[in-house]
């Protein structure tokens, strides 16, 4: 492949942000436009790091499986879905980026992405959550080394919050958070640095194709040309798509979330129950999530789902009850059919790459993912291997109907 | 249903309530939102030490709590309110030293053509500034403070002119008064929170005081079945506020099937046509208090402008300087508006400054978008969320007596 000099990158989130920055530590021109959408997925987003939660079905996958349970939506003791290990890998060696990058993201773009130790706790009630928990503690594909059986005596001296209802807990070391608006903000700001050009709140209309290659972009001010683009437009990616004649299978998953006031410190780790997911923020605000919903394009918060997160920290975390949530919002997950992200060229279209289909890990994948589409673009060797992830497996791309996120296998 | 703040609006007209104890949710056809204002916050250097308060919160304190906010006080700000409470202090033995009025002095011919058949309206008015004359209290015209001193607590105030045109400070002729009290008083902001999370179209009009929701002459917003009126529909006083609530109210009433379409128009007609008669007066009044951009350069890089996140004017200013051009960028970058209020107290504020300091508009500097809940609420109470209404219905029944 050779080297492309005009890039543009379509959407300003976590993943074009990451894609702008590594691609303009490359060297690369790059281009990055974003028109602000509301319930984009980065700005709603609790900044879980998670490879190991996320692979093995904990976080909103827990939440969404017992849903589905006690609607006979899916079949007793099958247990959340787990990824397979090319994601679990991909998460791992995304998650491995984060210590030098938040020291570049620094220097470079002067942000602190607020990054923090916690692991994370599964906060276990009843004996379905350890018939769930303990083979995953067994056979955790990480190996053992990760993960740690907490008795319930543990959890009560490191996590004198939690409920002393609760039978123990199962942690995953190496699952820690951050501040994602820091994180997209950070990667922006070091991309300008490093000579990227951001024109902020500017619409991409067209993308012009002309002999099966990608030679412009429209807004409604100007034409780029370009060498290549990026398709990071989150849970818009199809719209993108189709400009260039390109079916992609993402669909908006609304994921419904709460914040309390600021509190003191009173959670060491991130927690992860049936009922909800909570992560105490540098700020100390505790961030309540999450629900996974298909509502289309939809961002409003429901009585149903604000009842039931709250209730579920509550059960966590008794003293909670007296606390004042100060907001609660809802963002759209760009999902696909397996769950996992859509990276990388498409047939047919040259000089047209995906960076989309991050669904719930956006945030924690947006390093690895930044730096393969770098590559990509520079033609350097991979870092990591893209055939698990290019839109060719879904079969047809071009024309074939959409299909329902994550209930393909 | 007393003592219950309603916390969100979705936009199919369902609103979600929430009271100590409990939480539920209620779908209306029929929708009338009349949320009231707040007080607009301009900040400058010294704006948040104890003695310096808002005109409405000295009105609290002098008659709910019956408390008499100091011995010496300044008065600040644009608007008839402060004329209010300077015969407010008075009565309870402060000493008011001045009332600085941003705005210009009246021009009275003019004012009084425009104000022919509505003189209810300037009567009160007049009878404040009465008040104020025979105390001896003087009333400076393109007047307003510069900067509150004080260790622990206000203990002396710079204030001086303004450009009348644009109410930018004027220095050089800045004047020290020792007082232990300064009320601020820059007029209202409407309270949209509920209408915009409810989707309906808003516009931004200075003149009613910022944001508002767009209507149509019966009060129905751009969300069918969904009305808004009063203050939080723009700030135009208690007479605007309840006729228009009439207005929406009788409106509302033929939607739902209870009153025929000439029945509704003969009851509407005197009340719009009343409405017309005291917009036209209105529409001089809120000319002299408009908000002018020369505020905006009262604070300094110290100066906090964010109460809730602290945040500072200079770091607006460098966010500024990192490319961010909106109130939503500038949250992002800063923290300003995350808190507590959402950015009710520092929005407006910033709006007028961020539009000042990059030449866009208003509009184009947008806002910090609400987010449920708009009031207060404990975990507790939304966890135990019902469908069903807190007691039985009373409404009902009234409300088919009224119109019977
Ligand atoms: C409630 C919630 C909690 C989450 N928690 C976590 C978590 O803990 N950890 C984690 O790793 N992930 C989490 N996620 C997922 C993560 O937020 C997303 O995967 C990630 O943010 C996706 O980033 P993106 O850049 O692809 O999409 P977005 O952030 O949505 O960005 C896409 C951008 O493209 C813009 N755009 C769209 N169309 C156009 C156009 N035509 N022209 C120009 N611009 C356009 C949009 O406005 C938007 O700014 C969470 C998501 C939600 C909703
Ligand atoms: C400090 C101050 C002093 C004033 N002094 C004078 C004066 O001297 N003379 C004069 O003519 N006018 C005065 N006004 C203006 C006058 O009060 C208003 O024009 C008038 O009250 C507007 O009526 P309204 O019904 O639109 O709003 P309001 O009277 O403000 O009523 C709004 C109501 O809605 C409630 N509310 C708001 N949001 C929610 C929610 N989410 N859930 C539940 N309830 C909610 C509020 O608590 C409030 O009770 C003053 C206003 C203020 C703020």
């Amino acid at each position: 492949m050779t080297r492309a000099s005009e890039i543009v990158v379509v959407g300003g989130g976590v993943i074009g942000c990451a894609v702008a920055y590594y691609a303009a530590k490359r060297g690369l021109r790059v281009t990055l436009i974003d028109q602000p959408r509301r319930g984009r997925a980065t700005s709603a987003s609790a900044g879980g790091l998670w490879p190991l939660g996320e692979s093995i079905g904990l976080g909103c996958g827990v939440i969404f499986y017992k849903a589905q349970l006690e609607q006979g939506k899916v079949a007793e003791a099958g247990g959340p879905s787990q990824l397979p290990r090319a994601f679990l890998d991909f998460a791992l060696q995304s998650k491995a980026l984060f210590p030098t990058l938040a020291g570049e993201l620094r220097e470079t773009g002067g942000l602190d992405i607020e990054l923090e130790r916690t692991s994370l706790l599964f906060v276990m009630y009843d004996e379905a959550d350890e018939a769930f928990a303990r083979p995953l503690w067994q056979n955790c594909p990480c190996g053992r080394s990760l993960t740690e059986w907490v008795t319930p005596e543990e959890l009560g001296r490191t996590e004198p919050a939690v409920t002393r209802a609760a039978r123990g807990a199962l942690r995953f070391n190496g699952d820690d958070q951050l501040n994602p608006y820091r994180l997209a903000d950070a990667f922006r700001a070091s991309a300008r640095t490093l000579g990227a050009k951001l024109l902020p709140h500017t619409e991409v209309r067209n993308i012009c194709v002309a002999k099966g290659r990608v030679i412009a972009v429209e807004t409604a001010a100007q034409r780029i040309p370009c060498d290549a683009m990026v398709n990071a437009a989150g849970a818009w990616a199809p719209e993108i798509g189709r400009m260039a004649g390109i079916d992609i299978p993402v669909l908006p998953v609304r994921g419904q979330i709460v914040a309390t006031e600021t509190l003191p410190e009173v959670l060491s780790a991130c927690i992860s129950t049936t009922d909800c997911y909570l992560a105490q923020k540098r700020h100390g605000e505790i961030i309540i999530g999450s629900t996974t919903e298909e509502t289309g394009f939809d961002v409003g918060v429901t009585p149903r789902a604000l009842k039931a997160l709250t209730a579920g920290a509550i059960r966590a975390i008794p003293f909670l009850e007296q606390v004042n949530v100060k907001r609660a919002w809802a963002g759209l997950r760009p999902g696909t059919p397996d769950e996992l992200p859509i990276l990388g060229p498409v047939e047919g279209v040259a000089s047209y790459y995906n960076a989309c289909g991050h669904f719930r890990t956006g945030i924690l994948n947006a390093p690895l993912t930044g730096v393969l589409l770098s590559e990509l673009l520079s033609g350097a060797p991979l870092s990591f291997p893209l055939e698990p992830f290019l839109l060719s497996r879904f079969g047809a791309h071009r024309d074939t109907g959409a299909s329902r996120v994550g209930r393909a296998r | 249903m007393p003592r219950t703040v309603i916390i969100d609006l979705s936009s199919h007209r369902e609103i979600l309530w929430a009271a100590e104890e409990t939480a539920g949710a209620i779908r209306a056809d029929q929708l009338i939102v009349a949320s009231g204002a707040y007080e607009r916050s301009v900040p400058f250097p010294g704006w948040t030490l104890p003695g310096v308060m808002t005109a409405g919160g000295a009105q609290r304190l002098i008659k709910t709590l019956q408390v008499r906010p100091g011995r010496r006080a300044l008065i600040t700000g644009t608007g008839p309110l402060l004329l209010v409470v300077a015969n407010q202090l008075r009565a309870v033995g402060t000493e008011v030293v001045a009332v600085l009025e941003a705005g210009r002095h009246p021009r009275w011919p003019q004012f009084l053509v425009k104000a022919r058949g509505e003189w209810g309206l300037l009567k009160d008015a007049f009878e404040y500034w009465r008040g104020l004359r025979r105390a001896g209290i003087p009333l400076r015209f393109n007047h307003t403070v510069f900067e509150a001193h004080g260790a622990s607590a206000v203990e002396a105030v710079t204030y001086g002119p303004v450009d009348p045109a644009t109410w930018t400070p004027i220095r050089s002729q800045a004047e020290q008064v020792e007082v232990d009290l300064l009320v601020v008083g820059f007029g209202l902001v409407p309270n949209v929170e509920l209408t915009t999370l409810g989707g309906c179209d808003h516009r931004y009009a200075l003149e009613l005081g910022g944001w508002v929701p767009e209507r149509d002459a019966c009060m129905e917003t751009s969300i069918p079945g969904l009305f808004a009126v009063g203050d939080g529909a723009g700030i135009r006083g208690a007479a605007v506020a309840s006729l228009e609530g009439r207005v929406a109210g009788i409106t509302a009433a033929e939607h739902a099937g209870l009153l025929p379409r000439a029945e509704a128009d003969r009851r509407r007609a005197p009340f719009l046509a009343r409405l017309e008669s005291l917009l036209r007066v209105r529409a001089v009044l809120d000319g002299m208090s408009r908000i002018r951009p020369g505020l905006s350069e009262l604070a300094t890089p110290g100066t906090i402008v964010c109460r809730c996140e602290e945040v500072a004017l200079g770091e607006v200013q460098m966010a500024l300087a990192a490319g961010a051009r909106d109130l939503q960028a500038v949250k992002l970058l800063t923290r300003l508006g995350m808190g507590p209020c959402q950015g009710r107290n520092c929005a407006p504020a910033m709006r007028s400054y961020l539009s000042h300091a990059t030449g866009r508009t208003a509009a184009e500097v947008g806002r910090i978008n609400p987010r449920p809940p708009v009031k207060p609420v404990r975990l507790g109470a939304l966890a135990r969320m019902t469908r069903a209404m807190p007691a039985d219905d009373p409404f009902q029944a009234t409300i088919r007596e009224a119109l019977s």
